[in-house]
């Protein structure tokens, strides 16, 4: 979360909130949000997890309600609270919960009497508007805010790829490829809306990747050297550090093994608890890491489709008018979309693959028909990590932003049905 | 419902759920933090409560950092001393007029990171000073009472009759569009009229009562050194009606506070108690905000157990026979 118009979020921290006592529901899972405040909602049915209160009304004179923490504040008292996960899988679980991690976000971290601001929020794709209706009621009706607007954060994706110099027009058509820790999802885009029946997940993400580093150190037998509760933390460090991807990994591995001393990094690590120094080599691992993208079949045996396929996939799928636009603008988004020469190599392998199709159905035609070829065209920028916040932030600071947002009135108007739709933003600039 | 006991400014207990009302801004102190460690660019904007802008930003080199604090009420503050406080508080960063200081903003403060104290205690303290910025520039007309307040009692002396008493200016500050505070001083007390606007119907019903508690809630035997509070709505209090610029409208409220010397009594008290009074109108708003959310969740419940017995009472479909097209039965064996 933050404030419009910087380049980076004032706050990250993961939308945890820590409560007294009403151990419910083990929760799991919940991602970051890294978005100002993500509006996402649960789907409907079953029984809405309440928190539990006692009976009468005449105990009620109590401050239990007021007491929690959210946030790395949550974590770091989760010894006296329990705490809970009020997004799940992306979407509102939890709406009790979810209204007080907003209200501790805004008065608290934040520091802005809403009553006097517009919100900017982000939604999953395909977040079932009835969410959307209750983020309203809870935004407008609890908080008073100004004018809300609820954007879709492939779109914002799209927008902070503007930033970047290779992008001329400013569109928002293009392919987005958000991948995190837990799941990779690539979402077709055309002029503001999310082409739903095409969206593809694919489960390899950063999590994967650190495992699989730290299964090629334990081939190797460096894992050794590594004290186990370190384990993990060290494998990330590398992934994060050390990591690039290759353009032939076969000439890569060729070239590590006559030239070893080159290419081979070394990594000082010391021990959390005791202090002990040790250090260990990085190998392989620099290329083979991001590469499980690339050869899924290097890592596991359920998912096997390369990311360059999943994408082509994609955008075969989608109308076949838009299919030009989503070739040119493909947008990378999410901290594990941050190896080097990333998009190099993805933009090559799609490339290839197009390349092939067009070169089939000409032959097909008897070379008779002849193609004029297809622009395919891979965007990296330096706002990648954030880059959906850093979209909302740019959007949310042009003067723009205070024509398509609902403001209080309208709300008051027509009801909370009224977020059901937004005009797109930014598609006329 | 809230305890509504525990927000009086003297309780005890509240100091602990102030927590979520720290006095400091958290965004200076998180940047500071992170670039006394590593020198980095920024050039950041955000807000506090108030209408206060701020920006953060390095224009000239990584290690100068300036902090600018733009406020709506900078004029009534000037008149009442802002600018001694902060010679005296912030002299030795302060951007006095000049090219280097930035035009939008009331303030500046230059931040040399080449010039940090060394040890780890009084950074610490430091970016804490850095942070309070906001409170302190508020506080300055506090102070300004509290030496009206000293003089006056100096001066005082028993014989005079109370209709010859003696009072300090009214110092007034529109802190907000629609919303003042006024503090006075006279020989025996400071008394500080905050006036706040309610948007919202709900909210209006809601700081009702909140207020009302906070009169009542003073006749408890544990809040007895608490300061006296007053409540009035719609009229503001006879000492006020002079005053140009309040409006007179439903949505308004008046809660006046009177502290007597023992609330000021040593400097840290005295700061205390600035600072609660300070952060009293967000402190208000936060809570009916919260009592909106606890008032959701309830009804949330309540819901629930609705349709629960609801789907209860729901009658069993009766299954009639089915026939095919030609009239026949199923038969279940």
């Amino acid at each position: 979360m933050g404030f419009a118009g910087n380049p980076e979020p004032s706050f990250v921290f993961p939308t945890v909130i820590a409560t007294h006592g009403s151990s419910t529901s083990g929760a799991s899972g919940g991602g970051k949000s890294t978005v100002s405040a993500p509006s996402r909602g649960g789907p409907g049915g079953g029984p809405p997890p309440v928190a539990s209160k006692p009976g009468h009304l005449a105990s009620k004179r109590g401050i239990d309600d007021l007491d929690f923490f959210i946030g790395d504040e949550a974590i770091a008292n989760s010894k006296t609270y329990s705490l809970h996960y009020p997004i799940k899988h992306g979407m509102v679980d939890n709406w009790d919960h979810m209204e007080r991690f907003w209200a501790q976000s805004i008065f608290k971290y934040l520091r802005a009497e809403p009553e006097d601001h517009y919100v900017l929020l982000t939604e999953p794709p395909l977040n079932p508007p009835e969410n959307r209706e209750n983020t309203a009621e809870i935004m407008f009706e609890s908080f008073n805010i100004q004018g809300l607007y609820i954007a879709v954060q492939a779109v914002l994706a799209l927008a902070a790829s503007w930033t970047s110099s290779k992008v001329t027009e400013r569109n928002l058509t293009g392919v987005v490829i958000d991948s995190g820790d837990g799941v990779t999802h690539t979402i077709p885009v055309a002029d503001g809306y999310v082409i739903g029946s095409s969206i593809k997940h694919i489960p390899i993400a950063g999590r994967n990747i650190t495992e699989f580093v730290l299964n090629l150190l334990r081939d190797r037998g460096e894992q050794a050297h590594i004290p186990p509760e370190d384990q993990l933390r060290v494998a990330e460090k590398i992934k994060e550090d050390y990591t690039y991807v290759c353009q032939d990994i076969v000439k890569e591995i060729r070239k590590y093994d006559t030239d070893p001393y080159k290419y081979f990094a070394r990594f000082a690590g010391e021990h959390s608890v005791t202090g002990r120094k040790y250090d260990i080599d990085i190998g392989y691992e620099r290329f083979l890491a991001p590469e499980i993208f690339f050869n899924p079949e290097i890592y596991s045996s359920d998912f096997l489709t390369p990311l360059p396929e999943v994408v082509d996939n994609v955008i075969q799928t989608s109308p076949i008018d838009v299919r030009r636009g989503l070739y040119k603008n493909i947008v990378l988004s999410g901290g594990s979309t941050m190896f080097k020469d990333f998009g190099r190599r993805l933009q090559r392998d799609i490339k290839h693959i197009v390349d092939g199709r067009i070169a089939h159905s000409e032959q097909a035609s008897g070379n008779l028909m002849r193609s004029t070829g297809v622009d395919v065209n891979v965007v990296t920028h330096k706002r990648q990590r954030y880059a959906v916040w850093y979209g909302g932030s740019l959007m949310a600071s042009t003067p723009e932003f205070y024509n398509v947002a609902h403001t209080k009135q309208q709300y008051e108007e027509f009801g909370p049905s009224l977020v059901r739709r937004f005009s797109v933003f930014g598609s006329s600039s | 419902m809230i305890q509504l006991e525990n927000i009086v400014i003297a309780s005890e207990e509240s100091e602990r759920l102030r927590v979520c009302f720290q006095n400091h801004n958290v965004i200076i102190q998180n940047v500071l933090t992170e670039r006394f460690v590593k020198p980095g660019r920024v050039d950041i904007n955000f807000v506090d409560y108030d209408n206060v802008r701020f920006h953060l930003s390095t224009p000239t080199s990584k290690t100068q950092l300036v902090l600018s604090m733009g406020i709506q009420c900078w004029r009534d503050l000037e008149k009442y001393g802002v600018n001694d406080m902060l010679e005296s508080e912030y002299g030795e960063w302060l951007i006095r007029d000049g090219p280097e200081k930035e035009q939008e903003y009331d303030v500046s403060l230059m931040i040399d990171l080449e010039k940090l104290p060394e040890d780890e205690e009084s950074r610490v303290s430091f970016i804490y000073h850095m942070s309070m910025l906001k409170p302190m520039i508020l506080a300055a007309p506090f102070r300004r009472a509290y030496e009206t307040h000293k003089e006056l009692a100096a001066a005082h002396s028993p014989d005079t009759s109370s209709s010859e008493e003696k009072q300090g200016d009214m110092m007034i500050i529109n802190y907000r569009e629609e919303e003042a505070f006024v503090v006075q001083s006279s020989w025996d007390r400071i008394t500080v009229y905050i006036s706040t606007a309610f948007k919202e119907e709900t909210d209006r019903v809601f700081g009702r009562v909140f207020l009302q508690e906070f009169v009542d809630a003073r006749r408890l035997s544990n809040l007895q050194s608490a300061p006296q509070v007053l409540y009035t709505t719609r009229d503001p209090p006879l000492e006020l009606r002079n005053v140009p610029g309040l409006q007179k409208s439903d949505d308004m409220g008046y809660v006046t506070f009177v502290l007597f010397p023992r609330h000021f009594a040593t400097l840290d008290i005295a700061k205390a108690s600035i600072l609660r009074i300070l952060t009293f109108r967000n402190y208000l708003h936060y809570h009916l905000k919260a009592s909106k959310s606890y008032m959701h969740s309830r009804m949330r419940i309540r819901v629930h157990t609705f349709q629960q017995i609801l789907n209860r009472a729901k009658p069993e479909v009766q299954a009639d026979e089915r026939r095919t097209a030609t009239g026949r039965t199923f038969r279940s064996r």
